[in-house]
């Protein structure tokens, strides 16, 4: 019976690994997430200019590495400030006082884990067996071994600051933030996609 | 791979009624389907045929028999790009996917209405607990609640022995599994209707 409910358990085991895979079944469009966020009770049609910077800065675990423009960044640059020109914003120069800035940044943050090994080398006939070197019954000892893996993860956001009103507040308040996230963030050819999904849901955004 | 696995899965059963050991013993081993109602449909309203079903019955009489079902079922639905609400306040445009799999294990019992018939209608009823796998994929990042839960599955279906004096036959039967379930917001249940074809056949050397 301990023979039959064992081939049960097989047959449900292999069963379960054929689920259908959630993430196989995503198109590349459907893997990006686009999350924004708005300070509430802010006016946008209070505003009429903006200034976009012509670089991206690159954040790596909390720290700015440099600015950059490459070919993804002019291009992620370029579908941001369509959008807010198509809301009715007017883009100016950094110096002609902005009623509004923009910056977009690259954010990369890495994760560290740990994998144990584990006991390789015994409990299954894959090692070799102790009787090869001449020491057949022996055991084998290891020491415990660890190995580490790190992983990247990136994301683009999108902050709208108000410029207009730093003077008098003496802050420079975030009013509105964006965030793509998810495979295919970093391919230019899914920027436009990234800048109308990102404004796209944020229908107050314009003047 | 789906229909791989299904193989893999009818073969293995089948070997395993060879090395039984017990005459009276009967296994019903099936290819299971099943569709979504109630609350569940909210999760999922795609009828899946990704599942089985194996029935191990000892024949108490001729017409009473009773032992245990154990199942599988792969539930799944993906749902176009929209925009969610978030508790934070904050919008998230994501696609949806459901993913949830039951693997019910059931004390089971079954009343064949006209034993020895060319063609015998039964009923029957399972109850026990159920292993609920349940992923939430926003975009590609899931979340997770794995869960046991009580389930019942009160059933009825006929089996057609292949000719006169066999011991083995068709077996088509139609279920429904009701499984409390309050780890889901807004779902206090999962059950739906289910169906299976499959053999039937004595576990014996």
């Amino acid at each position: 019976m301990q023979k039959i409910f064992s081939v049960l358990l097989a047959g449900v085991i292999a069963l379960v690994s054929c689920t259908k895979d959630a993430v196989n079944n995503l198109e590349p469009a459907e893997k990006p997430l686009y999350i924004t966020n708005v300070t509430s009770g802010t006016d946008f049609t209070s505003y009429a200019t903006f200034s976009l910077a012509d670089s991206v800065a690159v954040i790596s675990n909390n720290q700015l590495i440099e600015r950059v423009r490459t070919a993804y960044d002019a291009e992620l640059i370029s579908a941001i400030a369509a959008q807010m020109q198509a809301r009715g914003y007017t883009r100016v120069a950094h110096g002609e006082d902005p009623d509004l800035g923009m910056s977009i940044s690259r954010i990369y943050n890495d994760y560290t884990g740990l994998i144990d090994y584990g006991a390789y080398w015994g409990g299954y006939g894959g090692y070799w067996d102790p009787y090869y070197w001449g020491y057949g019954g022996y055991n084998y000892y290891f020491p415990p071994m660890i190995g580490t893996y790190t992983i990247t993860e990136g994301a683009v956001t999108v902050d709208l600051l108000d410029l207009k009103n730093a003077p008098a507040t003496n802050e420079i308040r975030l009013l509105w933030n964006g965030l793509i996230r998810g495979t295919g963030t970093f391919n230019a050819a899914r920027v436009p996609q990234h800048a109308e999904l990102l404004f796209a849901q944020s229908p107050y955004l314009a003047n | 791979m789906k229909k791989t696995g299904l193989l893999i899965a009818v073969l293995l059963l089948a070997a395993a009624s060879a090395n039984a050991q017990q005459g009276e013993v009967r296994m019903t081993a099936s290819i299971a389907g099943a569709m979504p109602v109630g609350q569940m449909k909210d999760l999922t309203d795609n009828t899946t045929l990704r599942g089985i079903d194996v029935a191990i019955l000892y024949g108490v009489n001729d017409k009473l028999s009773a032992g245990a079902t154990i199942g599988f079922q792969d539930f799944y639905k993906k749902f176009s790009r929209a925009i969610y609400k978030l508790e934070d306040g904050s919008d998230i445009s994501a696609v949806l996917t459901n993913s949830l799999q039951t693997i019910p294990v059931l004390a089971t019992v079954r009343y064949s209405i006209k034993p020895g018939a060319a063609i015998q209608p039964y009923v029957s009823a399972g109850i026990g607990g159920a292993i609920v796998l349940y992923n939430q994929y926003i975009g590609e990042y899931p979340n997770q609640v794995n869960k046991i839960a009580f389930a019942a599955r009160p059933g009825a279906g006929v089996y057609i022995p292949f000719g006169s004096g066999s011991e083995t036959g068709a077996n088509i039967g139609i279920y429904y599994q009701y499984m409390p379930y309050k780890h889901i917001p807004g779902i206090t249940n999962l059950a739906n209707l289910g169906f299976t074809v499959g053999i039937g056949f004595p576990m014996r050397n």
